[in-house]
């Protein structure tokens, strides 16, 4: 199996508004994939039109090589989901909760349970009632619900939505392990700096379309190379390399200037350059692109077309 | 039967909703008999015994009215917990078919709410007969009526329910049913004008259980017209929730 979750011109009106557009996504197995936008973007009804919460207007699905809704059962029997906030029957326990769900799965399900609220680190509230569990306990309940079903796919929205630095941390070692089993996990997210820490693959969404997919470091590292510079006269420096016009953007604080070069000019002709012009370079580096940066200008080119 | 089995666990642990239940069964036949009990104690030659047949004829309605009161409770919240907790869309993407969680809720709420009522009803029956006193026993024909009669009123108010549910709000669920049950059937069953119409409402058809002679106003028809029109409704409102249930967004 290629791809675990494979869609095709997959669009869901509301009304005349298309919350999801024409999407063409490719999950391939294996991965931490990052389905990244801002709010509103359309993640989650993407996610609950995958899942057949939701009916996709047109557009064809297809999850864990199955095409939906034909052999829907078949496919989510392997799949687990938050959807939105994880909720629960407040009145009951926790392991309670698994129970209810794990009947609607196969028989094995009621088995995993002692280990899924052990993998989650709830073992020792399990037979507390869920409306007694901070926001942070009920994603990990959340986890365990996904992980009675053995998932081969686990699709989470917002996953990391309420959790505190321990708890975020902690999310992402667990997103890390899944993938180590050889699941594949699809987690929604505006967090553009956990999606970078834990994704290795991302599709960034703004209203409703899939701007770009690929690599997290492909992504990142797409565009005009920036090169930091730490100079002892900033003013000369910005004065010389202004004068060449394969350095398309010049950004100073201090002295120290943010350059982007066009294609054509490497570094070490910059650092030539400023050094002919009696200038002192005591730090010169490529600047890595944050995937929030590449996310920022996309969108805000979207912002900019309309 | 595991899903059965899911229902009834996520009834059962509804501590308010159950203790509201038993009290309204169980409870109303105690406290019933103890009041009766105790009047003749106090004064036997006003008060006759506590059992017999008749007091067995008043503690049926009794039952009836509040158990129905209990059997919309249960079912109110069979037909409605799922969404209202929000879980309901957990359910479906285990990829169970929307009208299987759907249907279940019937077999688990009749579970939860049918052993209440055998208990309140078995209390009412022994102390009918343990207290009869001087006073007629109630026969066996009449006792097997009247638990017909209870099982006919109640479960059809479970089903009605819970298909009601997959529209409404619990709250909403429970107002129409209760006042559809204590006034509305009862005011149509009194229109003679309705004439023959009158036998298609379910409180009437459930009225057609009880011995002959308990119940004047009860609308003559046979007992396979009462069946049809039972069955009928609750065909009706169970259609109508699973096709909501089915085609709804989760």
């Amino acid at each position: 199996m290629d791809s675990v979750i494979e869609t095709k011109a997959l669009t869901k009106k509301f009304g005349s508004r298309s919350a999801v557009d024409g999407v063409d996504l490719h999950v391939p197995a294996g991965v931490a994939f990052g389905f990244l936008g801002p709010n509103g973007a359309g993640k989650t009804t993407m996610i609950r039109t995958l899942l057949g919460l939701t009916q996709p207007t047109s557009g064809e699905v297809s999850l864990l090589g199955l095409p939906q809704p034909s052999k829907r059962r078949e496919a989510l029997a392997r799949v687990g989901a938050i959807v939105e906030e994880p909720r629960f029957h407040p009145h009951l326990t926790g392991r309670e909760n698994l129970k209810i769900v794990a009947a609607a799965r196969d028989r094995a399900a009621d088995t995993r349970i002692p280990d899924s609220l052990q993998r989650v680190g709830l073992a020792h509230r399990a037979d507390d009632r869920v409306k007694t569990y901070s926001l942070g306990m009920r994603q990990r309940l959340g986890i365990a619900r996904c992980l009675i079903a053995d998932p081969a796919l686990l699709i989470l929205d917002e996953p990391m939505n309420g959790l505190d630095p321990a708890g975020i941390l902690e999310m992402r070692h667990l997103i890390r392990a899944f993938v180590e089993e050889g699941r594949t996990v699809f987690l929604s997210s505006h967090l553009l700096d956990e999606v970078e820490k834990t994704c290795d693959q991302i599709a960034i969404v703004d209203r409703g379309r899939v701007v770009v997919q690929g690599g997290v470091s492909d992504i990142a590292a797409t565009g005009d190379p920036t090169v930091l510079l730490a100079v002892d006269d900033a003013d000369a420096a910005r004065r010389v390399l202004a004068t060449d016009p394969r350095v398309t953007n010049i950004e100073a604080e201090g002295r120290e200037l943010r350059i982007t070069l066009a294609e054509g000019l490497d570094s070490g002709e910059v650092n030539r350059a400023l050094v002919t012009a009696g200038i002192a370079v005591s730090r010169l580096e490529p600047a890595r692109a944050s995937l929030e940066e590449k996310f920022l200008a996309i969108t805000s080119r979207l912002e900019g077309n309309e | 039967m595991r899903l059965v089995q899911a229902e009834i666990l996520k009834l059962r642990r509804r501590r308010g909703t159950m203790i509201w239940c038993a009290l309204l069964t169980i409870g109303a036949v105690v406290v019933a008999e103890i009041v009766l009990l105790s009047l003749h104690a106090a004064n036997p030659s006003k008060h006759g015994a506590a059992g017999g047949a008749e007091n067995l004829k008043n503690l049926l309605f009794l039952l009836g009215g509040l158990g129905n009161v209990a059997a919309i409770l249960i079912g109110s919240a069979a037909g409605s917990q799922d969404v209202s907790a929000g879980v309901f869309r957990d359910l479906v993407v285990t990829g169970r078919p929307r009208p299987t969680l759907f249907s279940v809720r019937v077999p688990g709420a009749l579970a939860v709410f049918l052993p209440l009522l055998a208990v309140a009803y078995g209390i009412a029956v022994a102390c009918a007969y343990g207290f009869a006193g001087g006073k007629p026993q109630p026969t066996g024909g009449e006792v097997v009526h009247y638990a017909i009669y209870l099982v006919a009123l109640c479960g059809i108010d479970i089903v009605l329910a819970i298909g009601l549910a997959a529209f409404a709000s619990s709250r909403v669920v429970v107002s129409v049913l209760i006042a559809w049950n204590a006034i509305v059937s009862h005011l149509l069953i009194s229109i003679h004008s309705l004439g023959g119409a009158r036998t298609f409402i379910d409180v009437a058809a459930a009225d057609h259980f009880l011995p002959a002679g308990v119940d004047d106003a009860a609308i003559a028809m046979g007992t396979a017209t009462a069946i049809v029109v039972l069955l009928a409704w609750a065909s009706v409102f169970l259609t109508a929730g699973r096709l909501w249930t089915q085609r709804r967004d989760a």
